[in-house]
């Protein structure tokens, strides 16, 4: 007889609340930041006058600056799609790689301790990789300019030089914007890697494929959206990179001028109205070019859920 | 159903394909220049502060348009771009707001030649109308006055506004007081313009960028000014090049008109020439230390220097009969005392002791002044009068004393204007002694012995001036600062000169 | 045939110790054993997806031991499946041809035979998502059959359907079998599977494997007095095809 009396009141059909509430609650404080986003679009918009923004494209230097920010940025988010798959894959295979190289212990003893020593090294050498992948988005941007610029002092740094001008010239815009973004898509890839089941290149191994077949045929494909989202990031990134370009690349006009570098160089005589107006005109370069490649990603049959 | 063997399924590989055609297309969109740029004609690297931008603009744009050359300008704050330009290596020019960033490089050797350009003064920038009535600093320290500063480790108007209230006794308080710190001089007037801050220490210059901005001269800071000058770098690729673009920008002509209608205060600058001209009059004993110098200098300023070397008798003969040299560099400061009038910025340079110089191995047995009166012997001497050489001879055989002085004149058998002539006379045979210059024995020392006179007044220290009324006193400036250079004293050190020029 | 001798592995925390089976050439094998005891791995490690500590493994009379999975000559079909989300049904059937750079003809046969065998004509031109159970586990299997191996590994692959499915593909697994004689092994742990399609039974428990022949109901059951994963020595047991005894 442990049946506990349950009353009457409690046996009626649960009924909760409105889901209103909790939705709207969602709804205000995410609208608080995109609000945030707008206010000040819309409040640089409110300093500038349209004629600035047409004095600003009239500009042979900005005209030129708008040229390099979105060439240069194409080229970074092109490298670090090429750098990113290769390391996102490893990183997100290496047990998968593992499997085919560990041997499990021998039957019989528990683990051994080579077997274990084996296993702290690499788990050690993972957490370091991950951490020097980290090194770059955690760094200040000048830093990272400052770093690059010391490098290319070094006797290696200067043999390259001497084939190939890099510091103060153009390739150095690239190879600056590259050393941040292309952090970000490792990441990205490595996320979207980590996604992709295994299982569906070990299929393709055991129906024939060597590894880099399995790579090309199964898991690129799949990982698609993983790129193009890698991609666009760095993308965005690099147009918006502005301090290691300033040290590393210098702030001369028609030759490293990005137009983040515009907006400073504009602000440091004052003209203020004319560095909002080259703001305005990333922001619009920006999102127009972001919404072009999400739509035509989404026109190419890529399935509409992340798989 | 028309599939390719391994097409669809290759889907991967054709993406990669196409990045590296995509790839490639940007490097070359890129890559194709507007055929402005030729490959011969690199820029002109110029480190310039922030805060003179809009004069060095303007010359730059005037440059290109006479001369082709490009003026590749890089902005900052002065003390940042010093770091740039030592860290880099590379660069030809350093335009910094005052002249102590200027000494502060030339202590790391990082500079070559000089020229000054400008001047400006610190203010106290508000905006127009002064809305908060601020006068004097008492005002600008009251609460409710926000004030911004350029970093005094960054910009020069920091540092000099720093250094300037410091001597005054306020910075401490000033510092206190300072709602925010900015790298540059135009961000501080950037944000005096916005609002943001009442009040900001900008050059005078800066004000007259900004119509919005109005200056109040303030008591702890009058009589302070920043010097601008242009330096060649010295680790630049093309240092003539550059230097010929710090002239133009320092000529009175060209470059500094721009700076006048800046609202600088120019300096006196020389006019513009293609290939500038200058006489340099010159004690002939100093020939063998400037000669090389001054070729050099030629090279790289692409100027002409004409030299006259003879005894400084001769020379200030002259000058007093009307000629006016560019730059005097005279044997001794006597004879620079007989014209110091006509010129500026007299600086001594060497000193050179009086030896009694004698074959070698001494045939005469020569140790002393007084040795030199002996009967039967031929003693050379300059000319009393129309070289320095000669008067100092003569002071120095006086001061002997004993009568010295006439016993030598009694043997005196060669008188000549210059040291070089009694040398050769000595080594041809014809005299048994002479009294020269230490320096005129350097060029034949193994066939000579000196012998040391023992009397302080036997020494000359060696001036150099330029002339009031030149043409081309920043040329003739840059001449005597080449003199004035390490390299220059080696050369002087090793014929035997004593080297006068204070370290810096 | 399968033959597999004194293999040894671990897989988490549990070790199996030297297990040695066999199963005859054009035979339908099921693997029993509870879940988590190592019968996935097993096939893993026929695949050479993974590699045993010790032990020889010979499938048709090669020793694949040091072989790499695509020179074994298996076909997989895991346990969920994994179809290539980006390609169609047709890809898949062609997938391992394509690889093997089949003449595009004869690709194109092969596909239609696979297709007509398996049931799936009208699903070629679909992809993956939106198939049902039963048609991707159709297509599955078509693809590892494509490139005629003489191994077929199933792990589990009837679990996730509903009844009615099932009873199909009881059908279809067999008439397939029988059709490409390919020697199968299956890995499940329903009694009702094991009793339609199987000719050979191996238990696994507790590491050691048990052969049984047909009709014994065999225990994939409850726990076991000594349930200690520990490994025990092996034993080797003969292996008792159809028609022995």
């Amino acid at each position: 007889m442990g049946e506990p009396n349950i009353p009457r009141a409690m046996q009626k059909p649960r009924q909760v609340g409105s889901d209103a509430p909790f939705v709207v609650g969602l709804g205000i404080i995410g609208s608080a930041y995109v609000l945030l986003i707008v206010a000040m679009i819309v409040a640089d918009a409110a300093f500038t006058t349209p004629g600035h923004l047409l004095a600003a494209l009239d500009s042979p230097q900005i005209r030129y600056a708008i040229k390099l920010s979105l060439i240069s940025s194409s080229m970074t988010a092109v490298l670090s799609v090429w750098f990113a798959v290769p390391l996102g894959y490893l990183m997100s295979r290496s047990r998968f790689f593992g499997q085919g190289l560990t041997i499990e212990s021998s039957a019989g003893s528990g683990m051994t301790t080579a077997w274990w020593l084996k296993g702290v090294f690499l788990r050690t050498l993972k957490h370091l990789l991950d951490a020097i992948l980290d090194i770059p988005i955690v760094l200040p941007p000048l830093v990272m300019g400052l770093s690059l610029l010391i490098l290319f002092r070094t006797p290696v740094g200067q043999a390259i030089e001497g084939v190939f001008p890099v510091t103060y010239a153009v390739p150095s815009v690239i190879l600056a914007q590259f050393s941040v973004a292309c952090a970000f898509a490792v990441r990205t890839m490595r996320v979207t890697f980590d996604q992709i089941n295994p299982r569906s290149e070990q299929v393709a191994l055991t129906l024939g494929c060597t590894r880099s077949q399995a790579f090309w045929m199964v898991a690129l494909p799949e990982a698609r959206r993983g790129i193009l989202t890698a991609g666009t990031l760095a993308w965005a990134r690099a147009l918006g990179e502005f301090g290691p370009i300033v040290v590393f690349s210098g702030a001369t006009r028609m030759r490293t001028e990005v137009l983040p570098t515009t907006v400073w160089l504009e602000l440091s005589v004052g003209s203020i109205e004319a560095a909002v107006a080259v703001s305005l005109l990333m922001v619009m370069a920006a999102v127009l070019v972001l919404i072009v490649v999400r739509a035509a990603g989404a026109d190419a049959g890529m399935p509409g859920v992340v798989q | 159903m028309n599939r390719q063997r391994g097409g669809r399924i290759n889907v991967g590989w054709m993406a990669f394909v196409l990045s590296v055609v995509v790839f490639a297309a940007l490097v070359a969109v890129l890559a194709w220049k507007p055929r402005g740029q030729a490959q011969g004609t690199e820029p002109i690297v110029l480190y310039c502060a922030a805060g003179i931008r809009v004069p060095v603009e303007a010359v730059a744009k005037r440059y290109e348009q006479e001369f082709g050359v490009k003026i590749q300008l890089e902005y900052g704050g002065s003390q940042t771009l010093l770091a740039q330009a030592e860290l880099s290596r590379k660069g030809d020019l350093y335009l910094p707001a005052d002249d102590s960033y200027v000494a502060m490089a030339r202590k790391k050797q990082l500079l070559d030649e000089v020229v000054p350009v400008a001047r400006m003064r610190p203010v106290l920038a508000v905006q127009k109308g002064n809305p908060k009535g601020i006068r004097t600093l008492d005002d600008v320290l009251r609460a409710g006055v926000r004030l911004a500063m350029a970093n005094p480790d960054a910009a020069a108007v920091g540092k000099v506004t720093r250094e300037a209230l410091t001597k005054a006794g306020r910075w401490e308080a000033v510092n206190k007081h300072t709602t925010v710190f900015k790298p540059t001089v135009n961000e501080v007037a950037n944000d005096v313009k916005l609002g943001t801050v009442d009040a900001a220490f900008v050059w005078d210059v800066t004000v007259r960028q900004y119509p919005e901005l109005q200056g109040i001269e303030l008591r702890e800071l009058e009589g302070v000014a920043a010097h601008i000058s242009i330096a060649v770098l010295h680790n630049s690729a093309r240092p003539i090049a550059g230097l010929r673009f710090a002239r133009y920008l320092s000529a009175c002509d060209k470059g500094l008109v721009e700076f006048k209608k800046a609202g600088f205060e120019p300096i006196e600058g020389d006019g513009w020439t293609e290939r500038p001209e200058m006489l340099l009059l010159s004690g002939a004993m100093l020939r063998p230390a400037i000669e090389e110098t001054i070729v050099r200098f030629e090279f790289r300023e692409g100027a002409r220097v004409n030299r006259v070397y003879n005894g400084c008798g001769i020379l200030v003969a002259q000058m007093k009969a009307g000629q006016r040299p560019d730059a005097y560099f005279s044997c001794d400061t006597s004879f620079m005392s007989q014209v110091a009038d006509m010129f500026m910025d007299i600086r001594d340079i060497s000193g050179n002791s009086m030896m009694i110089v004698v074959p070698r191995s001494n045939p005469k047995q020569i140790r002393t002044l007084v040795d030199l009166g002996r009967a039967g012997l031929k003693v050379g001497l300059a000319h009393e009068q129309q070289s320095a050489l000669g008067a100092l001879t003569r002071k120095v055989l006086l001061e002997a004393g004993g009568g010295i002085y006439e016993a030598v004149r009694k043997n005196l058998a060669v008188e000549s204007a210059t040291g070089d002539l009694l040398v050769n006379q000595l080594r041809a045979g014809s005299l048994d002694a002479i009294i020269v210059y230490v320096s005129n024995t350097a060029a034949s020392k193994e066939h000579l012995e000196v012998v040391a006179i023992e009397l302080a007044s036997a020494s000359a220290t060696q001036p150099m001036g330029i002339g009031r009324e030149s043409k081309n006193k920043q040329l003739a400036s840059r001449l005597a600062q080449a003199i004035r250079s390490a390299e220059s004293r080696g050369r002087f050190v090793s014929l035997g000169f004593g080297w006068k020029v204070p370290a810096e | 045939m399968i033959e597999v001798s004194e293999l040894g592995f671990r897989f988490g925390v549990f070790g199996v110790a030297g297990i040695s089976f066999q199963v005859h050439r054009g035979a339908y094998a099921a693997l029993m054993g509870r879940t988590g005891c190592g019968k996935t791995t097993i096939l893993e490690i026929l695949c050479g997806l993974r590699r045993p500590a010790r032990g020889r493994i010979v499938l048709m009379g090669r020793d694949v031991t040091d072989l790499k999975p695509a020179e074994r000559g298996i076909g997989y079909v895991p346990q969920d499946r994994a179809l290539f989300s980006t390609m169609t049904v047709r890809d898949h059937l062609a997938f391992a041809l394509v690889v093997r750079k089949w003449d595009r003809k004869a690709i194109e046969w092969r596909v239609g035979e696979l297709a007509e065998l398996l049931g799936i004509g009208q699903l070629l031109d679909r992809k993956p998502h939106g198939l049902s159970g039963g048609e991707s586990q159709r297509v599955a299997l078509g693809r590892a059959l494509a490139s005629h191996p003489g191994i077929l590994l199933l792990d589990e692959p009837l679990s996730a359907l509903d009844d009615q499915t099932r009873e199909e593909m009881y059908g279809l697994l067999k008439s397939v079998q029988r059709q490409t004689g390919v020697t199968t092994l299956h890995v499940t742990h329903n009694r009702f599977e094991v009793e339609n399609l199987a000719d050979q039974i191996l238990h696994l428990e507790n590491g050691q494997i048990d052969s049984a022949r047909f009709g014994r109901g065999g225990c994939s059951g409850g726990p076991h007095e000594s349930d200690n994963p520990i490994l025990g020595p092996g034993t080797a047991s003969g292996a008792h095809g159809r028609g022995d005894d």
